[in-house]
């Protein structure tokens, strides 16, 4: 094939270079997608962005776990949180009667308690009956013995803000009245207490674990980009909109991502075997199948989030001359 | 008043003639550094224009000027009556993809395939991808590397890396070719091959820039030259065809 100069001085054949160079055994080989473009790059850049987002997303993974965990654990406290407080009866209906109504009062005004119940008397029996085994109505010489001295009880249920010191608060106007708190009871509500406030501590960890994710997906991906700038500068040469050099980077960080977020998932099952007769013996049941999605939808986008960061900041530095 | 609208009209068409226009063109780097100083000068549509002169003369900034690299400090450019002054993104991003730049690096994308790279400015511009195999074969065939559609650059040579830049740079048919030494890195002979293909495209209808420092190509592959020196303008030769040419020359 011949190709004329514009010159005419002389008109030069060109000579095509019929011998190609052997093409070598050792040339790359990379899996075309429809229309003959191949797959991006997946380069140590990648291998380690893909190790760091892994890590972050399994960190919140677990993190959700423990949250999980505990909110199995304290659910049953969560849903009726409320202790007693007894009051030993004189015999005299009436007088007992109006015993119970002033420390009923007197309680109700404790700050922290959001209601106080008398409890009536044939409730306490019918709890004292399924305590003894469900064997029916107490008779005999047990009720002889036993119903007399059954306390006068109170249900005492604290509000959900309730102060750290209303256990030492309703013992003390107990026991202006002779009366006592169910000190097992009261413990756990303390403890009930604290777990919620691990729980407010674990979301926060949580959100703070993802902040940090998408910063270290960001950077990550920043990384990526910076080995591939040379593509963005020509993209952009070429005359390339930005979201035609947004959305490879876009959809790289997310299927990153999601890909992380699928490891982080299957590296909880080991965790969850480990721990597993512990969480058996406290009666807690926790699913890690529920966190596949979330890990996959979450680490997309993350990986999106941290991608566009990141060309964003690229965007910018780009432009300075322009 | 008849002389006025002929004189407007002889504008306008002369204006529809220019692909370059400049006037006083000033380019300070944020560094201080004066890289053009001053220049004027017009490149007319279908011409093969060299941009000459030694290292630090300006002809890179030029280039980069003229693809809406960098914005002039002051003076005018106007490229395909695009004020490169002020033009916006949208606007420049538009010229951008009427234009077809030669790097001496060449600039190919190594983790992408021949193809991908050929392919590249038409996906820019919205191509569709059943078309995409059959232009970049087109374009490949031109610069006779059609069987090396699916190799990666690192599998060819320096010359052949240039062929493939030359390709990408003239896959979209572009109006103005830019191209910043595009034998620099090569030998003599394959040196000459190149210019015969940017010499090919021009003969097409293609304008093209070209930033060189070896004057042994402008013998065999003659065309307009621009004599730059310390970023200004020192000397301008129009080269005139045989066949332009009157019958006393």
């Amino acid at each position: 094939m011949s190709v004329p100069t514009n010159g005419c001085r002389m008109n030069r054949r060109v000579e095509r270079r019929g011998a190609q160079p052997e093409r070598s055994q050792q040339e790359r080989q990379m899996p075309r997608l429809p229309g003959g473009f191949s797959l991006p790059p997946f380069g140590l850049h990648q291998w380690l962005a893909l190790v760091i987002v892994c890590i972050a997303l399994w960190a919140v993974g677990l993190l959700w776990l423990g949250l999980q965990a505990s909110s199995a654990w304290t659910q049953s406290w969560q849903k009726d949180v409320r202790f007693h407080v007894y009051l030993e009866l004189s015999g005299k209906k009436q007088t007992d009667n109006e015993r119970l109504e002033a420390l009923a009062g007197k309680l109700q005004a404790v700050s922290g308690v959001a209601a106080v119940r008398v409890v009536p008397q044939q409730e306490s029996r019918d709890w004292l009956n399924d305590w003894l085994g469900g064997s029916g109505e107490i008779t005999g010489e047990m009720a002889d013995e036993l119903l007399p001295s059954l306390p006068g009880t109170l249900e005492v249920r604290p509000a959900t803000d309730g102060g750290e010191f209303i256990y030492q608060d309703v013992a003390d106007a107990a026991a202006a009245f002779g009366a006592s708190v169910n000190r097992g009871e009261a413990h756990l509500v303390q403890v009930q207490r604290l777990m919620s406030q691990l729980q407010s501590l674990l979301w926060f960890g949580t959100l703070v674990m993802g902040l940090a994710m998408v910063i270290i997906i960001s950077n990550t991906l920043r990384m990526i980009l910076l080995a591939r700038a040379d593509e963005v500068q020509l993209m952009r040469l070429l005359g390339a909109d930005e979201w035609f050099v947004h959305l490879p980077f876009l959809l790289e960080g997310g299927l990153l991502g999601a890909l992380a977020g699928l490891l982080a998932w299957l590296l909880l099952w080991p965790l969850l075997w480990v721990v597993g007769d512990w969480l058996i013996q406290l009666n807690v049941d926790v699913s890690v199948l529920i966190l596949l999605l979330p890990l996959l939808l979450g680490g997309a986008l993350a990986g999106c989030l941290g991608a566009l960061l990141a060309t964003m900041r690229m965007a910018s530095e780009n432009t300075v001359a322009l | 008043m008849f002389a006025d609208a002929y004189m407007t009209r002889a504008m306008r068409l002369v204006t529809v003639r220019r692909m370059i226009e400049m006037r006083r063109l000033m380019l300070r780097y944020p560094t201080g550094k004066t890289a053009l100083s001053g220049m004027t000068m017009n490149i007319e549509k279908g011409c093969f224009a060299y941009l000459t002169g030694e290292s630090g003369a300006g002809k890179s900034s030029l280039l980069r000027c003229l693809y809406g690299g960098v914005r002039p400090s002051s003076g005018k450019l106007t490229v395909q009556g695009v004020d490169l002054r002020k033009v916006g993104s949208r606007q420049l991003r538009r010229l951008r993809r009427d234009i077809g730049i030669i790097f001496q690096d060449h600039r190919l994308l190594f983790s992408r395939t021949v193809f991908e790279n050929v392919a590249l400015p038409l996906r820019v511009q919205g191509w569709k991808p059943d078309r995409l195999v059959a232009r970049a074969e087109k374009v490949l065939e031109f610069v006779g590397l059609k069987d090396r559609l699916w190799s990666f650059p690192e599998a060819l040579s320096g010359g052949e890396q240039q062929r493939v830049a030359i390709a990408r740079a003239m896959s979209s048919k572009p109006s103005l070719i830019l191209a910043d030494e595009p034998t620099g890195n090569l030998d003599i002979d394959t040196a000459r091959h190149v210019m015969d293909y940017l010499m090919e495209l021009n003969r097409q209808g293609s304008t093209v820039v070209m930033a060189t420092h070896d004057l042994h190509l402008l013998e065999t592959h003659p065309g307009d030259i621009f004599r730059l020196h310390a970023g200004a303008l020192t000397e301008e030769l129009h080269y005139v065809r045989a066949d332009e040419r009157m019958p006393h020359e």
